[in-house]
């Protein structure tokens, strides 16, 4: 992450600007990036070091800064290359025995400590016993160090535009590091987001529901630590759900963060050029994959909607992973929720979050494999259990009987 | 009533039979949670929290508590006296505190002494993965029982834990209920903000912190106080050389800079002095900190920090510091030395030049426990670090220390002097400084040395 000196931010009483890269960025970019090119197959500490001067030409000093350290975690070690720049490998005559640096070091500087001549002369005769140059042992000697090893670059090669992203997303990420909480308005592809946030150890709460835009949810996501100051301590996990944001159809996401020695708030929304993560895959589990394969195909009639829209259950929002909507009458629709590991006060706790969320009908299916206890299941709860394949017939078989049980209800 | 414990955190749970009167939310720490719907408290606070609700009358069915089985089965531990009397004063703290003494004085043996005595699952924290080695082996000395590590890719939870200050902070929401006590080496590192987390989010009751350089009176120590314990015991180096620690010697070696590195120099060391001047214009009493952000905001100011760096980078190593080094290994080439520089680059330099092995951070841990073992055994005579050494790494009986250059102040030249004092037959240890005249390493070497004095002083 890049240190908060390197971030072209613009403080303005109480709120930070975040001096994204665009366009009119690319030409002092592509001369970097050039430049970077000719210092591939050289010592990464060359490359830092040639970083760390102006380019050739004009860039603005805090943008460059940030697109050097970001871009020079690009560059990676050669694999498996131990040797000196233009020689992967020390190798001694015949070439079939070869030394890694750490042997070349030890050999060294043990001859040096028990020898009374001068320095020149322990090299001499060391490399000597090693039928190497003495120069080639002098230059080999630290070739394994992070620092000494020669960099390759990226294969493909970041365009400046592409570059540009990059460099965006580290700023805004390294601008979150430094956050508590975020604050989160979005709209589409929430399931991703929030599924992240959980696995990172983080609480996902609405803190205000907007009647007029159910569908743009207005999240809180914070630690248990956030509570009680400003910790940096789920900085990292805030600034990880970033690039999975850019797959929502919209979002806006605010963020009071410690910069400069005082608290702003930093805005970053849909259309900021930052670099998006891989694409969400469709699917939790090749279960889910092929009980949606294998209803889709038995119920023609019916639309299977992998995750619609949130639910709002209290001051958390409910995911379900299946709506089944009657393509004529869409008034019958099932909601369908698959659980594979269960105990008895996590189910207690889902149902209660289904009764608050006033959901129509909803069927559960519960992996009877993983279960606590058969007990455990809710009474009066359309449930349909499974092992390792969810049976798509028994389900459509449940969603027939409720959907035709609330027709006849409302007859 | 039941107390839960959630990432770090207590959850206050089941509140429907409190005692009418009680207010959870009067007890200090604790603060309602809107996001859940419930109390919450730093998990630091349990005991406390669990013994004032109990005064107050309420019933607690559950509450967290250290899981892991207890360690026992300690062999007997010869204590020095003092660190006997620095053990006593901790138990008497009601076993929180912090230990303060200088460096080779066995500051381990202390919290092996208190692991055995008190007889609860524990997890010590150390600052490096060097550290958890030579802590793991030390233990292993004295006892048979599973050794748990956190960090360097490993997470084993043991009756004794040894964890990384990093891997402490990264998983401390999911094992801060496992222990009862909490031994913090290095103890200086926390007490400042940055990842005081760690120790909030640990039910331990008992706390022991280890330092050598505790923090001035003022908010960190304060800080440090909460989170660990007060100062319960402290001795010098003054206190304890001669006996228990080496005698001390210093040499500070005056050297010029050659005319042009001279030339360069002044003329760098003035294109900062303007920058400096500026700032301190606008900002009266500004921080070094200040004049960095602010310094970065314009030419000059960059100018004037590049130009800081690069005079930094000739005192750092220039010719005169170079022969001199050479003469001084030449001299004690028969006793074991340590060569302290600024950076890893120097380090290298050092390194090729006098054909002293380097031990940096971009060692690894194998080859580097080698060295230390090449060292101790007398294969190796002298080793050349920049920051590797400054700190806790338990270093054989090195006897001259040669102190080329320093860039994190007397904190970490304390630490260096440390290195030297292990006590031995008839060793005098012997500290060189070199210090190029007419800059400003003249006032830093002064400042270091002041206030190591100033420490022995006031705690005389």
């Amino acid at each position: 992450m890049l240190s908060e000196s390197d971030l072209p931010l613009r403080l303005i009483e109480e709120r930070a600007f975040i001096d994204f890269l665009g366009p009119q960025d690319e030409p002092w970019l592509r001369v970097l990036l050039a430049e970077m090119a000719r210092f591939e197959g050289r010592r990464r500490r060359e490359l830092a070091e040639r970083l760390s001067e102006p380019l050739p030409c004009e860039a603005p000093y805090f943008k460059r800064r940030a697109a050097a350290r970001t871009l020079l975690r690009l560059w990676r070690p050669e694999s498996g290359s131990t040797g000196p720049p233009g020689s992967a490998t020390v190798r001694r005559e015949p070439p079939s025995l070869a030394l890694r640096p750490a042997e070349l070091r030890a050999r060294l500087f043990t001859a040096a400590a028990a020898s009374e001549a001068p320095g020149a002369s322990v090299v001499d005769q060391t490399a000597a016993g090693l039928g190497i140059a003495p120069a080639l042992l002098l230059e080999s000697l630290f070739a394994d160090l992070p620092g000494e090893r020669p960099v390759r670059a990226p294969d493909p090669r970041p365009t400046p535009a592409e570059a540009a992203l990059r460099i965006n997303l580290a700023i805004a990420q390294a601008v979150l590091m430094r956050a508590s909480r975020i604050e989160l308005r979005v709209e589409g592809g929430v399931r991703p987001v929030v599924r992240l946030a959980k696995l990172r150890g983080l609480l996902c709460t609405i803190t205000d529901g907007d009647p007029a835009e159910p569908s743009r949810p207005l999240l809180e996501i914070s630690g248990p630590f956030s509570l009680f100051r400003h910790t940096l301590l789920y900085g990292r996990a805030l600034a990880e759900l970033l690039p999975h944001l850019a797959w929502c159809a919209r979002f806006e996401l605010r963020a009071a963060c410690a910069l400069r020695g005082r608290l702003a708030t930093v805005s970053v929304e849909s259309g900021d050029p930052i670099f998006p993560a891989a694409p969400p895959t469709l699917f939790d589990s090749r279960l889910e994959e092929r009980f949606a394969h294998d209803i889709a195909r038995l119920a023609p009639d019916w639309d299977v909607i992998r995750e619609p829209e949130p639910v709002r259950a209290g001051t958390t929002l409910i995911f379900p992973d299946f709506l089944l909507r009657h393509r004529i009458h869409p008034e019958r629709q099932v909601l369908i929720e698959i659980i594979g590991f269960w105990t008895a006060q996590y189910l207690a706790n889902k149902l209660e979050k289904l009764r608050q969320a006033e959901l129509p009908v909803c069927i559960l299916c519960v992996d009877e494999d993983r279960a606590c206890a058969p007990d455990d299941l809710p009474p009066g709860m359309p449930v349909v259990p499974f092992r390792r394949r969810l049976d798509a017939a028994a389900v459509l078989r449940q969603v027939e009987r409720l959907t035709g049980a609330a027709d006849s209800k409302a007859a | 009533m039941r107390l839960v414990f959630d990432r770090g955190t207590l959850l206050f749970d089941d509140l429907t039979d409190l005692p009418a009167g009680v207010d959870i939310c009067q007890i200090a720490g604790v603060l309602w949670d809107e996001r859940v719907g419930g109390y919450r408290a730093p998990a630091r606070l349990c005991y406390a929290i669990v013994s004032e609700l109990r005064r107050r009358g309420v019933r607690i069915g559950e509450q967290p508590c250290p899981s892991l089985t207890p360690p026992s089965g300690f062999r007997p531990l010869q204590l020095r006296p003092y660190q006997e009397a620095a053990l006593a004063a901790w138990r008497q703290s009601a076993r929180r505190g912090l230990v303060v003494l200088p460096t080779g004085s066995g500051k381990t043996r202390i919290a092996l002494g208190a692991i055995a005595s008190t007889r609860t699952p524990c997890l010590c924290l150390v600052p490096t993965r060097a550290l958890v080695d030579q802590w793991t082996s030390a233990l292993a000395a004295v006892w048979d029982g599973p050794i748990g590590q956190f960090g360097d890719g490993v997470r084993v939870l043991g009756p004794v834990t040894m964890a990384t200050f990093a891997s402490a902070y990264r998983h401390m929401a999911r094992i801060g209920d496992k222990f009862g006590l909490l031994i913090v080496d290095e103890a200086h590192h926390f007490g400042q903000g940055g990842r005081d987390e760690t120790l909030e989010m640990s039910i331990a009751p008992l706390r022991l912190g280890l330092t050598a350089t505790p923090p001035a009176p003022g908010p960190a120590a304060r800080r440090l106080a909460s989170l660990i314990g007060p100062l319960v015991f402290e001795r010098t180096i003054a206190d304890l050389a001669g006996r228990y620690l080496a005698p001390l010697e210093r040499i500070t070696w005056r050297l010029t800079l050659d005319p042009d590195e001279r030339r360069e120099h002044d003329a760098l060391w003035e294109t900062y002095r303007q920058a400096r001047r500026a700032f301190e214009g606008n900002h009266l009493g500004g921080s070094w900190e200040d004049f960095l952000h602010q310094a970065a905001r314009t030419d000059d100011g960059r100018r004037g920090i590049a130009a800081w760096r690069r005079a930094r980078r000739i005192l750092a190593f220039p010719r005169r510091k170079r022969e001199a080094l050479a003469l001084l290994l030449r001299h004690h080439r028969t006793q074991r030395t340590l060569v302290f520089v600024a950076d890893n680059e120097t380090a290298y330099r050092v390194a090729r030049e006098h054909l002293v092995m380097p031990l940096t951070c971009d060692i690894g841990r194998a080859e580097r426990q080698a060295v230390l073992d090449r060292f101790r055994a007398g294969t190796l005579r002298a080793l050349v670090s920049a920051q590797v050494l400054n700190e806790g790494l338990d270093v054989p009986d090195a006897e001259v220390g040669i102190v080329v250059a320093g860039r994190m102040g007397s904190r970490e030249h304390v630490q260096r002097v440390g290195r030297l004092l292990r006590p031995g037959e008839g060793k005098r240890a012997l500290v060189y400084e070199l210090v190029v005249e007419q800059s400003s390493e003249v006032r830093q070497a002064e400042r270091r040395w002041e206030s190591l004095a100033v420490r022995e002083r006031s705690a005389a």
